[in-house]
């Protein structure tokens, strides 16, 4: 790729490299940069003069107050209990449905993808009155059960996109060898193609655990129950009619930000390698 | 006897053994919905059924606590809404605005991480950080940033000259609603940008060496060599991307409520102010609708164009 | 002392009560009152929370189960509970919300259960009216006042060269010019964003020297003093004497601006204390009654928040002894000095806390009704919320930007409030 040229212009090409990656990170960073100032910020210094990069005084009072003070550590659990399981539940359902897709030809196969595709184009906002109530019957409002349930639902689609494309890149030769061998397609499944796509489970896992985490709407509109509120619901708590908490806000959000990332940066390395196998097949 | 019932493969049925056959061709078409009936089940019930209700709702009146049956009247109501039309307007520039904008550092930065060079797997792992954060509090964020009593970028706007005085974008009518675009590109680069660059990789490096060795230049195997191998995954990605920023109220929402003077309204903001506002679910479902069947026309429209490309490559 | 010998009497006659109750209704037994708190910030829920306890004590057999709702969403959230049937036995209600849940029949009236109410008596003539603002009913009992006061920052006066507060409507604008003119500052911190609508209608109202509506029912934002109030905010816009981010300021903005020393003059109420004096040196700033128009009178605009329940409540008795409580003398004084209210019994103004120079302001307004009228939002119009909280923010940016015209953008507010108020009056029979 870089034959021929002379190593003046690969050394340029290289600076200029650099250089762009240098900028996409600052820009990625700065906002959680800020966040993360704000957190170190002690109160009275938040509306001070002239606008610092870092404070001239940091204070780690407001994770002190969110971790011991409040109900935050609370509310964690609660989104990672929910977050969790929905990663899991929808892997185990899209990847059902993305193998379906990805394998079989049958009549229907475009209703299906249009009754997926459907589901992303209304806002969810529409769908509160008629979901607060068939929850309400169902003794799922107010309890992280139900909301489980919605998130559940609100990812299966993309998350079905994501397995079929990890599936299009295992070979059907390798399960058809196996049911000629005897076994079921369940069988051929579970012990052949399974196993080669955990990245691509991983990676979906990874990215409905990010989804889950960070909704808002509906963990506001289902739950009441201090003890069922998320952590995106907690956040908002801060926002009160006299004044914005802001410091203990960011303290807050950092803490939850961390989990979220984490997650998300050990599975983006799965995401990206999956996918590559099932771009192939187009 | 097996129960495997392959569709790929035909087996030829036995003299004699045709029930059979015919039994394991009616498993046959029966097993892909098997593997998909818990997808299906739940996407009824959660999500299709409630949209049935909130369609219903678009052809009543509602108040706070009751409703009568209008029919089309509310739909009838749009065509003289001024507000809509706006929104309407503010909806195309944000979407269009936002999904170029995305898709192009998006790809930039794929081209970036498909080189090798030293922290890869590190700035990999960061840039696409963005993502992972919730919405609101992204908008929360650059909400901040962009305040000019505790942020820096109308300070820095101001000295290189493009602000006179360091003031806040968003509550300038003109020029507001670059801030939520700008938040959403900040926002959605990683989504594309992991996509993008998955497929890149899946490029065979030999026909980069084949292309070069032929004398073709870099722009010339971009356009000739990547763009084709990328063109499914822009399409699914493209469209995607399109349809959820299109529904997507959030951001906007809580960086500027749909102001200055409605300036940053766009139709997902203004469904959200309906249904809570005016107290009329009716009319939000209404305008629900409306989106929900241009983004189907859209999305329909970008399948068929694809279709055809493929056909003709 | 003397609130000890109070509370002593209460504690008398509540154990009285409490044997009366004994002895005529059945025994507790196991009962939950659900509360829902709306106005919520961590420190008050903790408060509210102290005073279940204390109320559990008292009354063995009550439980009382509290939801807090983020303020942010607290009204969707509400309505989406209440329109699906989830509803509780108590709530706060807002007075902006009382006139959706009162005039659609949701709350119960309170009326026949303050007869037997022993501290109905000191209540100030002022709750009672407010309460009963819907139909007559008295749907809520108020729990205090948020009512508009000037709060002026003395530093930035002294600095342009000015005695004091102004004290009309001419020296707010002369004033406002005139610390405009240091660099850097502003002379008001104007409202464009959510929630405006309350400064609009007092400088409308003002310069108007009327009330909401004429004694005909019509709107009197169509006047030419209405109007020209609207002007006057339109200006000091125009002129810079606010800043330009202003138009999009809501209360968190305002409030930051005042405390940072951004602008020097803020309308706001007792409760916007709370989040300044603790980022504010004393001295720096006090409060002033509103400045007062051509006609020699201020109309200042009065808010109120307050405890109603809810008319398909199962545990009504148990729900009104919460209410009752919560609005005792005793509970009400230390939860207006928590919450930032003025509180409703006429004992309070004798309370040491409240003769501050900070509250000296508002209480003057409270008591001279000749040159301080209180203007209490029409919230028993169904629309009102409508009004507030949707089409004016979005009509008077737009004036403020300069892409209406004060005249019709006031007028377009009078022909619906006409319409709400004779929607209203049909409907009612007149009141």
């Amino acid at each position: 790729m870089v034959v021929g040229r002379s190593s003046a212009s690969r050394a340029l090409g290289t600076a200029m490299l650099y250089a762009a990656v240098l900028g996409y990170v600052v820009f990625a960073l700065f906002p959680l940069f800020w966040t993360l100032k704000i957190s170190v910020t002690p109160t009275r210094l938040l509306y001070g003069h002239g606008i610092p990069l870092w404070p001239a005084i940091t204070t780690l009072g407001n994770y002190v107050k969110v971790l011991a003070e409040s109900d935050f550590p609370h509310y964690f659990l609660n989104s990672v209990i929910v977050s969790v399981s929905t990663g899991l539940v929808v892997t185990a359902i899209a990847s059902s449905a993305g193998y379906a897709l990805s394998r079989f030809r049958f009549r229907g196969k475009g209703a299906v993808a249009f009754a997926l595709l459907l589901t992303q184009t209304f806002p969810l906002v529409m769908v509160i009155p008629p979901i607060y109530r068939i929850f309400g019957a169902l003794h799922l409002t107010d309890s992280l059960r139900g909301l489980i349930v919605i998130y559940t639902a609100f990812n299966i689609p993309f998350a079905t996109f994501l397995m079929q494309s990890f599936f299009d890149g295992v070979p059907r030769d390798l399960e058809e060898a196996a049911m000629v061998d005897g076994c079921t397609r369940l069988q051929a499944l579970r012990r052949v193609v399974l196993p080669l796509t955990l990245p691509g489970m991983g990676a979906t896992i990874g990215f409905v655990f990010t989804a889950a985490w960070s909704e808002l709407l509906f963990a506001l509109m289902l739950i009441n129950d201090d003890s069922a509120k998320t952590f995106a619901v907690g956040l908002l708590d801060f926002i009160g009619k006299f004044a914005v908490d802001w410091g203990e806000m960011m303290a807050a959000s950092v803490l939850g930000l961390v989990p979220a990332c984490l997650f998300f940066a050990l599975l983006q390395r799965y995401l990206v390698a999956g996918l590559t196998a099932g771009a192939v097949k187009g | 006897m097996t129960r495997s019932a392959t569709a790929g493969v035909a087996r030829e049925p036995a003299a004699g053994r045709r029930p059979r056959a015919v039994r394991r061709r009616a498993g046959a078409a029966l097993e892909p919905w098997l593997y998909l009936a818990p997808a299906l089940t739940v996407l009824m019930v959660v999500l299709l059924v409630p949209l049935g209700f909130g369609i219903a709702y678009s052809l009543r009146h509602f108040t706070a606590f009751g409703s009568r049956y209008v029919g089309l009247d509310q739909y009838r109501r749009m065509l003289s809404d001024p507000i809509l039309g706006q929104a309407l307007l503010n909806t195309l520039w944000w979407t269009g605005a936002s999904v170029v904008l995305q898709f192009g550092f998006g790809l930039g930065l794929a081209l970036l991480l498909n080189h090798n060079f030293a922290g890869r797997r590190l700035v990999q792992a960061v840039v696409f950080l963005p993502w992972a954060v919730p919405s609101f509090l992204a908008g929360l964020t650059w909400a901040w940033l962009f305040n000019p009593v505790i942020g820096p970028i109308p300070h820095w706007l101001t000295a290189i000259g493009l602000q006179k005085t360091p003031t806040d974008i968003l509550a300038e009518p003109g020029i507001a609603l670059w801030g939520p675009i700008i938040a959403n590109v900040w926002f959605g680069i990683p989504f594309f940008a992991i996509t993008l660059l998955a497929a890149l990789k899946a490029i065979p490096a030999e026909l980069y060496e084949a292309a070069a060795v032929d004398g073709a230049g870099v722009v010339q195997r971009f356009a000739r060599l990547t763009l084709p191998f990328l063109a499914p995954t822009i399409a699914i990605t493209v469209m995607l991307r399109t349809i959820w920023i299109a529904t997507f109220a959030d951001l906007i929402f809580v960086m500027t409520g749909g102001g200055p003077a409605g300036a940053t309204e766009t139709v997902a903001t203004y469904v959200y102010v309906t249904a809570f506002s005016t107290l009329d679910k009716g009319y939000a479902s209404a305008v629900s609708v409306l989106l929900l069947a241009l983004l189907i026309l859209y999305a329909v429209g970008l399948i068929r164009m694809r279709r055809r490309l493929l056909a003709m490559a | 002392m003397r609130r000890g010998l109070i509370a002593t009497a209460l504690a008398g006659l509540g154990a009285l009560a409490g044997l009366a109750g004994l002895a005529a209704a059945p025994a507790w037994a196991d009962t939950t009152v659900k509360v829902v708190e709306v106005i919520t910030s961590p420190p008050r829920t903790a408060l509210l929370k102290q005073q279940f306890a204390a109320f559990e004590k008292a009354n063995p057999g009550i439980t009382v189960q509290l939801v807090s709702l983020p303020w942010a969403e607290a009204f969707e959230k509400f309505l989406n509970m209440v329109q699906a049937g989830d509803t509780p036995d108590v709530v706060e209600m807002p007075e902006r919300w009382l006139g959706l849940y009162g005039a659609n029949d949701q709350l119960e009236d309170l009326g026949p259960y303050m007869k037997t109410w022993p501290d109905a008596k000191d209540l100030g003539a002022r709750a009672i009216e407010l309460g009963s603002a819907v139909n007559g009913k008295m749907y809520e009992i108020p729990y205090g006042y948020y009512v508009r006061g000037l709060f002026w920052n003395t530093q930035l006066f002294k600095q342009a060269g000015l005695s004091g507060p102004p004290a009309t409507l001419a020296d707010f604008v002369a004033d406002a010019k005139k610390i405009s003119a240091l660099p850097g500052k502003y002379g008001y911190c104007l409202r464009g964003g959510a929630g405006a609508f309350t400064s609009v209608q007092i400088f409308m109202n003002t310069m108007d020297g009327a009330g909401y509506f004429h004694k005909d029912g019509t709107s009197t934002f169509g006047d030419p003093g209405a109007i020209a109030g609207l002007q006057l905010l339109l200006d000091v816009y125009k002129n810079g004497y606010a800043p330009k981010d202003s138009v999009n300021w809501a209360y968190n903005e305002i409030v930051a601006g005042f405390y940072s020393g951004t602008c020097a003059m803020l309308d706001q109420d007792p409760d916007a204390l709370l989040g300044i004096k603790d980022k504010m040196p004393a001295d720096a700033f006090a409060v002033a009654p509103m400045p007062v128009g051509p006609s020699g009178k201020a109309f200042t605009a009065l808010g109120y928040g307050g405890w109603a329940m809810f008319a398909n409540s199962k545990v009504k008795d148990a729900a009104w002894k919460l209410i009752a409580f919560l609005t005792s003398p005793v509970e009400n004084l230390q939860w207006a000095k928590f919450v930032g209210t003025l509180p409703i019994y006429k004992s309070a103004a004798n309370d040491p806390y409240f003769a501050t120079n900070k509250y000296k302001g508002w209480f003057a307004e409270l008591n001279d009704s000749a040159k301080y009228q209180l203007v209490v939002v029409p919230s028993y119009l169904e629309g009102f919320g409508n009004f507030f909280d949707n089409i004016a923010p979005r009509t008077y940016e737009a004036a403020l930007l300069g892409q209406k015209t004060a005249k019709a953008t006031a007028d377009g507010w009078a022909e619906y409030l006409t319409q709400q108020n004779k929607d209203y009056l049909a409907k009612h029979g007149g009141k």
